[in-house]
């Protein structure tokens, strides 16, 4: 017989879910605000900037659905 | 007339034919047919004995056509004996037989032995047998007020390609009135239960009809379709979505259907019909919904405990003969439950059929949505099902997901064991879509830079573009003169930094090598600022900038001054109040330029 078979659960614990969200999320949208700040007020734009933000903002959007029941 | 025509076949080919199949004799059987719901069970208890020299394997189980039209599920298991046993049960294989030389209204399996039986040997096996639609509703259409009757015909002796030395038969019904039943020889009642038998050496294929007719207000739920969809998250969830197109399978309902009369006595109009449905949810189910086209539908109950969660749906109107619903009822379950590792590949281990009590389901399909990525997709099932695989496309997909469909026909609680899906998924495809919503938002900030860069002017040498140009260009020189006189201003403030260090510690070396660091800072900002001060020149705004660069070295040399004063001081070793006094007019001065310093910057911002 195949060896004991091992449960397998979501890499993230789920109770988590929610706390995750809010964070980054957080994170997310202050680095948001601040690209858009700065973009508005400097005539000559800052390229890297856009990738932080992305991170911030793409897990943070993933663990909000997941917390809301949406399971991607 | 069915029966009549039946039970004639049988009886000429139990005088003609002699099938010398094999020695065996069936010793003892003991049968038990449940009435006890719409779905019949028959349950037989056999010994079989060897009464002739060779060695035999098999043991055939014969039943009459009609019958075996409708069976949906046949299992035979070693007799247990008295006590409950602890090894679990082993189903004997059981496969359809084909022998040359049977009639062909008998429908035939052969159950195979696990050791074989030798000359004298006996063995005591059970055989289950679970039928749907066997219940015939008669009459067949009945008012609100009738109450529903039910035909069940069998035989008394039991059907079997070899003779049968003692046999008994009871036949269990609910507890309600019956009608009528055929009374043979050795017949009994007692309450609910009809006792034929014993008999004693009936030859082979022997076929002595019986019909039982009797009242049956079970409820006779019957699904026509049901679609259960098993939705696998790896990020934690199971979703269950099982859409049910539900027929109540008795007696048509003919006439006019009274509200009053079925809510104010409920048992005597309406006794057959139903309300109630009984579903055991696996532990642990979570988010369970019930609705249907029209929207939620809010009667219903959950209980849960830590075996099974229990919901009791009631549908939108009471279920007599013949009426329909539809419903889709949801619940998601827990990943750890039901997803497993081992081997490298994952499997998923559910239940295949509805969990709802006692339904019998004409066509059922279970759809197996995978994730993402996942490849090498196989699936183990306890009994034949038709299978085939297709897309869905869902949330953050790119491809589509990989389903699994399995169909069968005439599925009975019985069928409601674990099957197993076996699927290869690597980890990092778990990446796959935290990337994409990455990527969503990383395009959204890259168009908005195109945006802010992009030149959609149509005239490339009118006056106000020409003139919006050249303003911005400005702004950015001074954006630049402010930086400068930024650092020049954080120059000065590390000085004082410093001179507080000094009044701290004592260290006049440190602070004399700050000063040297300083004086050079602040020379190459000014030499950075000579040649936007001159592109500047020729602008509006040239005034205020050059007023703020000349304060801005007022307070420089100042600033200079003072540090040299307060270091000379420490040198010479005079008290810190005397040091004190000397700066004082000169502080006053610093922190009244400093401010303007500051407000010219406000200003200049804002222009």
């Amino acid at each position: 017989m195949a060896p004991p078979a091992k449960a397998i659960t979501s890499p993230v614990p789920d109770a988590w879910y929610p706390t995750l969200a809010v964070f980054m999320l957080a994170i997310g949208l202050v680095l948001t605000a601040s690209f858009f700040i700065y973009e508005a007020t400097s005539s000559k734009r800052n390229r890297s900037l856009a990738k932080e933000l992305t991170t911030g903002g793409g897990f943070g959007s993933l663990f909000l659905l997941l917390s809301a029941g949406v399971y991607v | 007339m069915e029966s009549f025509r039946f039970c004639f076949l049988m009886l000429t080919i139990a005088i003609l034919a002699s099938p010398a199949l094999s020695d065996l004799v069936l010793s003892k059987v003991d049968r038990r047919i449940y009435l006890t719901s719409h779905i019949v069970r028959i349950s037989s208890t056999m010994k079989v004995e060897n009464a002739g020299s060779e060695k035999e394997s098999k043991v055939l189980l014969a039943f009459p056509e009609q019958q075996a039209k409708n069976m949906a599920y046949l299992i035979a298991t070693p007799h247990e004996g008295k006590g409950k046993g602890k090894n679990p049960v082993v189903a004997l294989p059981v496969e359809a037989a084909n022998p040359k030389d049977m009639p062909a209204a008998l429908t035939l399996y052969s159950v195979s032995l696990p050791k074989g039986l030798a000359e004298g040997d006996s063995f005591t096996f059970d055989v289950l047998a679970v039928f749907t639609h066997a219940l015939r509703p008669i009459p067949e259409q009945i008012t609100q007020a009738d109450i529903q009757l039910v035909l069940y015909q069998d035989s008394a002796h039991y059907l079997s390609p070899y003779a049968v030395k003692v046999q008994s038969l009871s036949v269990k019904l609910p507890d309600s009135r019956i009608e009528s039943y055929t009374k043979l020889e050795n017949t009994k009642i007692h309450g609910s239960e009809i006792k034929y038998g014993p008999y004693e050496n009936i030859p082979s294929f022997s076929y002595s009809p019986i019909a039982v007719h009797f009242e049956s207000n079970l409820p006779f739920a019957v699904a026509h379709e049901l679609v259960r969809e098993i939705e696998i998250s790896h990020w934690g969830n199971v979703q269950v979505t099982e859409h049910y197109k539900l027929i109540h399978g008795g007696a048509q309902s003919k006439g006019e259907f009274s509200r009053l009369d079925f809510q104010a006595r409920p048992n005597v109009r309406g006794a057959s019909a139903f309300r109630y449905l009984v579903a055991n949810l696996p532990p642990r189910a979570h988010s369970v919904y019930y609705r249907d086209e029209i929207g939620n539908i809010s009667t219903s109950h959950l209980r849960g405990d830590s075996k099974k969660t229990e919901l009791l749906i009631e549908p939108r109107y009471p279920m007599f003969g013949g009426w329909r619903t539809a419903f889709t009822i949801g619940y998601g379950l827990p990943l750890q439950d039901f997803l497993f590792e081992s081997d490298g590949k994952r499997f998923l281990n559910i239940t295949f059929s509805s969990p709802m009590v006692e339904l019998v389901i004409d066509a059922l399909i279970v759809k197996v949505v995978l994730p993402e990525g996942s490849s090498d997709i196989s699936v183990a099932a306890p009994f034949p099902v038709e299978q085939w695989q297709e897309t869905k496309i869902s949330h953050l997909d790119i491809d589509g997901r990989p389903v699994v469909v399995l169909k069968k026909t005439n599925v009975v609680p019985e069928h409601n064991q674990f099957f197993q899906v076996y699927y290869h998924f690597s980890q990092l495809s778990m990446l796959r879509e935290p990337l994409m919503l990455i990527s969503g938002f990383f395009f959204f900030f890259v168009a908005c830079i195109v945006y802010m860069h992009a030149d959609i002017s149509i005239s490339k040498s009118s006056a106000s573009y020409l003139a919006k140009q050249q303003w911005e260009e400005v702004q950015a020189v001074i954006q630049q003169v402010q930086n400068i006189i930024s650092r020049c201003l954080t120059t000065h403030d590390n000085l004082e930094a410093s001179l507080r260090d000094l009044s701290r510690t004592g260290n006049i070396q440190a602070c004399k090598a700050a000063r040297k660091a300083a004086d050079g800072l602040l020379k190459e900002l000014s030499k950075e600022l000579k040649p936007l001060l001159t592109f500047l020149q020729s602008s509006p705004s040239a005034a205020q900038v050059e007023e703020l660069v000349a304060k801005e070295r007022e307070l420089q040399e100042k600033v200079m001054v003072k540090h040299s004063t307060v270091v000379d001081g420490y040198e010479k070793k005079l008290g810190a109040r005397d040091i004190e006094n000397r700066v004082a007019l000169q502080q006053q001065k610093l922190t009244a330029l400093r401010q303007e310093v500051d407000d010219l910057l406000e200003f200049i911002d804002e222009i």
